[in-house]
């Protein structure tokens, strides 16, 4: 005899595992600060290739210009600035990440909450 | 509106089922749409400016995931670029890049929007997407639409300085890399573009996540509102030489479409809203209920009237078989010692398979000649009928 309630949540289970689960169990298998850690450490290489790109394309500009005043402008200075823009890039960059992989995070752990509490429920049905 | 009630759940039961073949066939369009648009407006690459790649290129992008609309779409337009100039290829790609690397990774379901919008600004109606996206989206897809007015504006900008590029020889590199780098930085109307419409997104989301009535419809008039504001406010600043009345018929044309979009998605009857209140261990629940507005979608029902008469003593069970088209029949059929039998047979949308009903012993069936015909039953005497009526049903 087909139990319709169990029948139901597993359908209804099945779907959730092939379709936003997926995203959300690779996202739960981690701690909350491995997480993050790790979105976060993504973030500053995508903001350093991001900020070279846009160094390389800054120097392009004006290259002629650069390559001709290069022995006179202050070249610690420069690189100083430079290393500035980078850290205030990355820095707002991670920041902005951590905000949205903790967000993230708890939607996630709050969905597969759910998920779990019908896996409790499917297993209590099969214990009857 | 019954009728258009109707006709969205025929639409969405026509979807469910057919959704597998649906779906490539969408993707197959849209590829077609963008590809072909981007090779109208750019088309420097003659051998891509192709009808037969556009096809193939479409079809792959049907069975593919979504994101490759997006991808495919760029590699178009960056070809194009390198067929102009190298320089321009360069300036292209690092805004790609830029884009995706600093703000598509968060946003990457909607990496559709990104191709959208500049489409949609391309056909003079750009004011959809943003309204669009506050209603069926959350704030962060100001993003992705801030991202597709980026790729529109570099598009206009290659399209506007092609024919200075091509004048320029190939000693001129840093020359043409600053005329587009200008081009891109120093576009305000991008800049003024690009703020209305997040604020536009995001307005219209906070607005329709009100609980007050039509917040939806009054959310999208906001949405618009804000945008041709914000539009003539940069037009003034900026003097961006805005157009008010394609802005006014693009208003227009934005609440229509989003009214179609509000239709399917979230169509209530504030005539009926139930306002309850109630309390539980933990809380005191003040409680609105908005219906929504849900009609069933007919089945077809078919009628057969058969005006042959029977003489008293005849088995006058109805066969129905050479006339039963689609459908599981379910008949109130009848015998009565005196009189005509009559049965109405009715035939639903489900096709039956399987014996024909009142294939039995001492049943003589009755054919059906051209016409309609009734068989009205008067009363249900024969057990075995009614238990073959149970049985039909099932």
């Amino acid at each position: 005899m087909l139990n319709e309630e169990k029948v139901i949540l597993m359908t209804q289970m099945a779907s959730y595992e092939e379709n936003e689960g997926k995203k959300n169990m690779a996202i739960g298998r981690y701690f909350r600060s491995d997480y993050i850690a790790v979105q976060v450490l993504k973030s500053i290489l995508c903001a350093t290739i991001a900020f070279a790109v846009c160094f390389a394309l800054f120097i392009f500009y004006d290259f002629e210009t650069f390559m001709q005043d290069i022995y006179k402008i202050d070249l610690i200075g420069f690189a100083s600035n430079v290393l500035l823009y980078y850290g205030v890039t990355v820095v707002v960059y991670g920041a902005a990440s951590y905000l949205i992989c903790s967000i993230r995070y708890a939607k996630a752990k709050k969905s597969l909450k759910c998920y779990y509490n019908n896996l409790k429920k499917l297993n209590s049905i099969y214990n009857e | 509106m019954t009728a258009l009630l109707e006709l969205r759940e025929n639409l969405k039961k026509i979807y469910s089922r057919n959704e597998a073949f649906i779906l490539p066939v969408v993707k197959f369009l849209l590829s077609f749409l963008v590809l072909s648009t981007i090779n109208g407006r750019l088309g420097y690459m003659t051998k891509l400016d192709n009808m037969a790649i556009v096809l193939i290129v479409s079809l792959m992008c049907s069975f593919l995931p979504t994101g490759f609309v997006t991808f495919f779409a760029m590699v178009f337009s960056l070809m194009h670029m390198y067929a102009l100039s190298l320089e321009t290829a360069a300036v292209g790609l690092v805004v790609f890049l830029l884009l995706y690397l600093l703000f598509l990774r968060f946003t990457s379901k909607e990496a559709l929007v990104v191709v959208l919008t500049p489409i949609l600004c391309m056909l003079k109606i750009p004011y959809v997407m943003p309204v669009a996206m506050g209603l069926i989206g959350t704030p962060a897809s100001c993003v992705s639409v801030g991202c597709g007015v980026v790729v529109y504006y570099l598009i206009q900008t290659v399209i506007n300085n092609a024919a200075t590029i091509n004048s320029m020889g190939a000693e001129e590199a840093t020359a043409k890399l600053r005329l587009l780098i200008d081009g891109m930085l120093g576009n305000k109307e991008m800049l003024v573009t690009i703020a209305a419409f997040a604020i536009t997104v995001i307005v219209v989301y906070l607005i329709r996540r009100m609980s007050m009535d039509h917040s939806w419809t009054i959310a999208m008039i906001a949405g618009v509102m804000i945008e041709v504001l914000m539009l003539l406010v940069g037009d003034l600043m900026y003097d961006t030489n805005l157009s008010i009345v394609s802005a006014l018929l693009g208003a227009v044309v934005t609440v229509l479409a989003c009214k179609i979009i509000e239709f399917f998605r979230f169509c209530l009857d504030y005539s009926r809203t139930e306002k309850v209140q109630f309390e539980d261990d933990e809380y005191y629940y003040y409680v609105k209920a908005v219906p929504k507005m849900t009609v069933a979608a007919p089945t077809n029902t078919v009628k057969k009237i058969n005006t042959q008469r029977r003489r008293v003593g005849q088995n006058t069970r109805p066969a129905g078989q050479g006339s039963r088209t689609a459908g599981q029949t379910s008949r109130s059929a009848g015998r009565t010692a005196e009189g005509a039998a009559r049965s109405v047979v009715t035939e639903r949308t489900s096709a039956r398979n399987g014996a024909p009903y009142g294939q039995q012993d001492g049943y003589r069936g009755r054919e059906m000649s051209g016409g309609r015909s009734v068989t009205i039953s008067g009363e249900h005497r024969n057990g075995q009928e009614d238990s073959d009526d149970y049985e039909e049903l099932f």
